[in-house]
């Protein structure tokens, strides 16, 4: 009797770590399978049910733990990661469960209090033995099935810096082992070809769904860890932000357009990024560029890039490129300040930034002033107006 | 390609309103099939874009027969396509319209929503707005879950959520309190709507949306009442509204109760759609067909030599390819007396689509004043730390759109343009509000002032102290207070104003209570808030930290490290400007949440 009860249950994680595997590589080699894919979708939903248990049978973490045992020994992640978009809808679904589930999953071991924290031990994996996977899902965003689910099971790892850290610095090609945690070089410069440069293309070429999912986790790359990042941008200043001042901020898409300005606006303000800031605001170019978004056709772009020009502005330490452009536009600055945006009646907030940008601009010389030298004695000008 | 994705579906006529977005019916001209098309403005929404993506990623995710089948979504320009199954029934809201539904026709609705919220509860998404307005049939009688505006979806199975989202009327206790709620708050709304379906509209309809939030966990939970009804209905409905969550039963285990295994066909539902045609028919209703026209704004257009504008920047070097060139323009010359066309005022005046201001509500009229159509785009999200301030309308649910009361995400601030706007309720609920009585258009300077205060200041405290308190018994007793504010304010905004000066001058006159009070700011610091801020006012504490901020005894001055910025004699300068920057900075990380 004891059997019959079982039934459902009876099969141990190996056995459908095992089978899944078999199934996905005969669909890698023949994809478009009928049976192959059903065969799959059932074991897969078999495993989905062992790490997330259903809403009356909770999960076991023994059980778990032998799933995750099992799918290391039979490298099934690499296999999985890479297929996604070879799976049926549901079977889909359940791979993004299965991953999110145990990402996040810890042993009792590492829950003791008295221990300091560590990561769960498949991201410790990920890490150090098998970065591929990271790198696959990634890629997942070439194909517009794989894109949703790759892009959810991302996020989830990238909660840790250490996932962050591989994004970034691998240069992998396909086919090429992907880059171990203790084998990055933080301090060489990117090629620009690795796999993080590739979200730049995913979010400018892609249709809406796929770009808006990468440039989600584009974000989240760069917003989470800001050590991490902010050692990046210094050592990449010029390849990132080339890249994105030209492909994203110019992007044809309006929510690529949009989005984008308000992300460099969040990196630009981040306390962590301060001399990224003051690196990207000395650019006359960078200046250019804000403010062409300032006179776009779309209100939205121009109110976002308000926010990213009114930095400029703001510095009492501008280049002198940008001054010269700040003051060569002073006259036409003051008439089109006042009338820009000026709908928006209900926002204080902006009014007066609107009006202390004015105010700056009034009170810049007529000659850029060199600061970076020792000063010569500077007319008492604008000293008079500000006092 | 986004512009292929359009020219793919022909759009018809309009369909309605969403909760964000005019919804079209269009043809797959690839198929031939007939799809509802949801047209959503970007440019009208200050929200994150990321919102709507979770909305489509939580459709994009559900295949299933009770749940409206997403299909597609691309941009056209700065809108937003996405692309739906058609379901030519309507809504059951709309078929309520001619009456209420009899038994049999609440039992097949209820046995097809819960064969939906099965699904959706074991792919760990809670709908969170479950209302006959969210429940949608197809002509044939088929029975779906939409509008997943609000839903969320749940990474573990068993995680809780503490949001507080749904329309007052159908949130369950748990959702309203705000200790975390699960799948199980879904079943709760599903007892509601087959209130509101039985009795054409959901308990306490008549109460203020904003007294119903401390209703539902207090009173014992609404039980159909009358001899009409069969004894398995009722225990049906108890069911649902069993107010312990834990003790409520989950959809798999309703769907084996008596009342919903006894259901009919969802083909009887055809009854329930010819009713509601007859009685259009009956009204003379001749259907006022909106057809879709592209409005201008939507068309990406190179500029026209008219508009080339003159004024655009100097940049000394040569421009990058994508800037327009205007012709015959000495671009090394700066001449003042060039034509002052502002573009972004051009493209002001071609936004048509914009919709005209609502009409103001009339003098003496009797009945609450009716809501207005427009809806600003920023209400979506209260506590958005983009904007500081902004005419925000107080304790406002906002119950704006369509014809129901819609739904909330977290609490909407009603911002409308017009200050004296009050609380709205939707018409369908009038005859029934409570017997307040609007005030006529405010004519004395006081009244106006009343007016003002309570929506600049009174209301917003109100909600603002409502938001941090976490105690029932708290959140009641300032419920309680912000209502009254708000009857007074209708009733006698004068004395309201009275009130309010006079509190002031006794504050001012307390030796230790006028130190709370902000002197008024000098008059010529530039960069200082003019405003003279009520000790309550939201301002204040942006206010208050923007100077705190700048007195800061050893603030960790981002600019130290700044190389050679000590130009001689420009000291006071640098400081000046430093403690402007700062100023500035933090303002920026407020807008950003930094």
């Amino acid at each position: 009797m004891a059997f019959f009860f079982n039934r459902g249950r009876s099969r141990q994680p190996a056995d459908v770590v095992r089978s899944t595997k078999e199934l996905l590589l005969r669909l890698q080699e023949s994809p478009n399978t009928p049976k192959a894919e059903e065969d799959l979708a059932k074991q897969l939903s078999q495993m989905k049910v062992i790490v997330q248990g259903t809403q009356e049978v909770n999960t076991s973490p023994d059980q778990v733990h032998a799933l995750i045992q099992a799918s290391v020994q039979d490298d099934l992640l690499y296999d999985l990661s890479r297929s996604i978009h070879l799976l049926p809808f549901e079977a889909r679904k359940d791979t993004q469960t299965i991953f999110s589930h145990i990402l996040r999953f810890k042993p009792a071991s590492y829950l003791d209090p008295k221990e300091p924290p560590k990561d769960p031990p498949v991201i410790s994996y990920l890490v150090h033995h098998r970065p591929e996977i990271l790198i696959e899902l990634c890629r997942g965003y070439m194909q517009s099935q794989s894109a949703m689910p790759c892009g959810v099971i991302l996020r989830e790892a990238l909660k840790f810096d250490v996932v962050a850290a591989v994004v970034l610095y691998d240069q992998s090609k396909e086919g090429e082992p992907a880059v171990r945690l203790s084998d990055l070089k933080p301090n060489l410069p990117q090629k620009g070809d690795g796999v993080f440069w590739n979200f730049f293309d995913w979010i400018d070429k892609s249709n809406f769904e796929v770009s808006a999912d990468a440039f989600t986790t584009f974000r989240e790359i760069l917003t989470r860890h800001k050590n991490l990042v902010t050692a990046y941008l210094a050592t990449n200043f010029e390849l990132f932000f080339g890249r994105f001042n030209n492909i994203l901020i110019q992007s044809d898409s309006y929510v690529t357009k949009r989005q984008s300005i308000k992300l460099l606006g969040e990196i630009l303000l981040d306390r962590a990024n301060y001399n990224v800031m003051m690196a990207y605001v000395e650019s006359g170019e960078n200046l250019k560029l804000c403010m062409k978004l300032l006179r776009d056709d779309r209100k939205m772009v121009q109110y976002e890039g308000f926010h990213v020009f009114k930095v400029f502005v703001a510095n009492p330490n501008k280049s002198v490129a940008v001054q010269r452009i700040l003051i060569n536009n002073r006259d036409r600055l003051l008439r089109f300040l006042p009338k820009f945006l000026e709908d928006r009646t209900d926002d204080d907030q902006f009014t007066d930034e609107k009006s202390f940008l004015v105010r700056q601009i009034e009170l810049l010389p007529k000659e850029p002033v060199d600061r970076s030298r020792p000063a010569q004695s500077q007319s008492g000008v604008n000293t008079a107006a500000v006092a | 390609m986004a512009e292929d994705m359009a020219s793919r579906y022909q759009v018809m006529e309009e369909l309605g309103s969403g909760s964000f977005g005019v919804v079209y019916k269009a043809i797959d001209t690839a198929t031939g099939e007939i799809v509802a098309v949801k047209h959503i403005d970007l440019e009208s929404s200050e929200d994150d874009i990321q919102e709507i993506q979770q909305e489509i990623s939580v459709l994009a995710t559900c295949a299933s027969a009770y749940v409206t089948q997403y299909k597609a979504s691309f941009l056209k320009g700065h809108k937003l396509w996405i692309v739906m199954e058609f379901l030519g029934g309507g809504s059951c809201l709309d078929l309520l319209k001619p009456g209420v539904f009899n038994e049999a026709h609440v039992a097949i609705v209820c046995r097809e929503l819960l064969q939906g919220l099965e699904y959706l509860h074991a792919e760990g998404k809670i709908h969170r707005d479950v209302k006959a307005a969210n429940v949608l049939l197809s002509h044939t009688g088929k029975v779906k879950l939409a509008d997943f505006g609000v839903a969320a979806q749940l990474v573990n199975i068993k995680s809780q959520r503490n949001t507080f989202v749904g329309t007052p009327f159908w949130m369950a206790p748990e959702v309203i309190q705000q200790a975390g709620y699960d799948f199980k708050a879904d079943i709760w709304s599903l007892g509601i709507t087959a209130i509101e379906m039985i009795n054409g509209e959901p308990p306490h309809a008549s109460t203020h949306p904003m007294k119903v939030l401390f209703l539902i966990p207090k009173q014992p939970a609404p039980r159909l009442e009358g001899n009409e009804y069969s004894s398995t209905f009722k225990d049906f409905i108890a069911q649902c509204l069993t107010k312990d969550a834990d003790r409520r039963p989950s959809a798999k285990e309703l769907l084996r109760h008596k009342f919903i295994r006894n259901a009919g066909k969802p083909e009887a539902l055809q009854e329930l759609i010819h009713r509601k045609q007859d009685w259009d028919a009956g009204r003379g209703v001749s259907k006022d067909v909106k057809y879709y026209a592209e409005s201008l704004n939507t068309i990406t257009k190179p500029p026209s030599p008219e508009e080339e504008d003159d004024d655009d920047w100097v940049f000394d070097t040569v421009k990058a390819p994508s800037m327009w060139v205007p012709k015959g323009t000495d671009w090394t010359t700066l001449d003042e007396d060039e034509n002052e066309t502002d573009p972004a005022q051009l493209m002001a005046d071609m936004h048509i689509s914009q919709p005209p201001l609502p009409p103001r509500h009339q003098p003496n009229s009797t009945v609450r004043r009716t809501p207005v159509a427009e809806r600003s785009p920023s209400t979506r999200r209260a506590n958005t730390k983009r904007r500081s301030s902004g005419i925000k309308q107080p304790l406002g649910l906002d119950l704006s759109y369509g014809n129901s009361p819609s739904t909330v995400r977290q609490f909407r601030r009603v911002s409308d343009k017009a200050p004296s706007e009050t609380p709205k309720v939707p018409p369908g609920f009038d005859e029934n509000s409570s017997p307040k009585v609007a005030s006529g258009e405010p004519t004395s300077k006081e009244a106006q002032l009343g007016h003002r205060a309570y929506s600049r200041a009174v209301g917003l405290s109100c909600q603002e102290v409502l938001s941090t308190t976490g105690d029932g018994e708290k959140r009641e007793a300032i419920s309680r207070l912000a209502e009254a504010w708000s009857d007074l304010e209708m009733v006698d905004p004068e004395g309201l104003y009275h009130i309010i000066r006079i509190m002031n001058e006794k504050l001012q006159a307390d030796p230790r209570l006028n130190t709370m009070i902000p002197t008024s700011p000098q008059p010529d610091s530039p960069g200082r808030p003019r405003l003279v801020l009520a000790q309550n006012n939201p301002h204040l504490k942006s206010h208050r930290r923007r100077q705190s901020s700048v007195a800061e005894p050893n603030p960790p001055s981002p600019l130290s490290n700044m190389p050679g910025q000590n130009p001689a004699g420009m000291e006071h300068t640098k400081q000046l400007s430093d403690v402007l920057y700062q100023r500035w900075a933090e303002g920026l990380r407020n807008r950003w949440g930094i």
